[in-house]
């Protein structure tokens, strides 16, 4: 489909507030990625992103957020995501900030940033870790997914899509 | 007899003017509008506003001379922002519930070239 061109916006969600990340919502944060492209673009800029608009995949427990938008018009998307200071949900206002991390072509080109970044993010909190238990659980996801790493390099070439290894719930 | 050989520098400019002026007209559906150059400049970027929103609202626009009898002026934009202010001069339709409208006598890249027309000439 050449004619159907797209750009996969890789964002983080980054908040102060714990709950922040578990009251997110697609249908919300659809919303609150329109109204900011509305504002900060006006009626040109609505109406040019809204056509092929859409959250692909939403993880509330990291706080990752998958958009998709037209290839022409991704960089009005992507510059109001600064504008976005808070996430309302039930009348209640978190204020958080979204970061993003990686601009795709394709679903598959971000979710292999994603397992990368994912394995780094683990290494991180490894160090930064200060609970034994935590320490623990953390290293054998990590020692998880060095398998899984090596048993995708191995299958590289056949359509696997990789394995996102297990997150360690925060 | 070979010529000498000669240095020479050649300067091409593509477009050297980085600002646009225009002379532009409100006219108003019912007469006896007035408007004073503070509201006036608030329409033009309430216009750029609605249609661009807060990033292009925020366009250098400049408003040089301004008569408030028979409401036109004359405006200094950035290049760039050209065509955007002129098509949000373009969708504006009406200011505090009164209709209106923008006419756009004349735009030029060079100041000079607003103060005479060739079309009001009289030989």
């Amino acid at each position: 489909l050449l004619f159907c061109l797209r750009r996969y916006l890789l964002c983080e969600v980054v908040s102060d507030d714990p709950r922040c990340r578990l009251s997110l919502e697609d249908r919300v944060l659809s919303g609150l990625v329109r109204d900011t492209i509305a504002r900060v673009h006006g009626t040109f800029g609505a109406a040019s992103t809204s056509i092929g608009f859409a959250v692909r995949y939403l993880n509330a427990y990291t706080g990752i957020v998958l958009l998709r938008c037209r290839k022409e018009f991704y960089q009005l998307v992507c510059s109001a995501l600064p504008f976005i200071t808070y996430l309302e949900n039930k009348g209640h206002r978190y204020p958080c900030f979204l970061n993003t991390l990686h601009v795709g072509g394709t679903i598959r080109t971000c979710q292999k940033f994603l397992i990368h970044y994912n394995r780094r993010q683990l290494l991180m909190l490894l160090q930064n870790c200060t609970d034994e238990g935590e320490r623990e659980a953390i290293q054998k996801s990590v020692t998880r997914s060095c398998l899984l790493e090596e048993r995708s390099d191995e299958e590289e070439l056949s359509d696997s899509g990789g394995e996102e290894p297990s997150e360690a719930v925060e | 007899m070979p010529a000498s050989a000669t240095t020479y520098e050649r300067i091409v400019y593509k477009n050297p003017s980085e600002h646009h002026y225009m002379k532009v007209c409100l006219e108003f559906q019912d007469p006896g509008v007035g408007l004073n150059a503070a509201q006036f400049k608030q329409l033009l970027i309430s216009a750029l506003k609605d249609l661009f929103g807060e990033v292009d609202a925020a366009l250098p626009l400049d408003i040089l001379t301004y008569e408030e009898k028979t409401l036109s002026a004359i405006l200094r934009i950035c290049s760039s922002g050209l065509v955007k202010l002129w098509s949000s001069l373009t969708l504006l339709g009406s200011y505090k519930g009164k209709k209106c409208a923008f006419r756009v006598i004349q735009v030029s890249p060079f100041l000079l070239a607003l103060s005479g027309n060739s079309r009001e000439l009289v030989l």
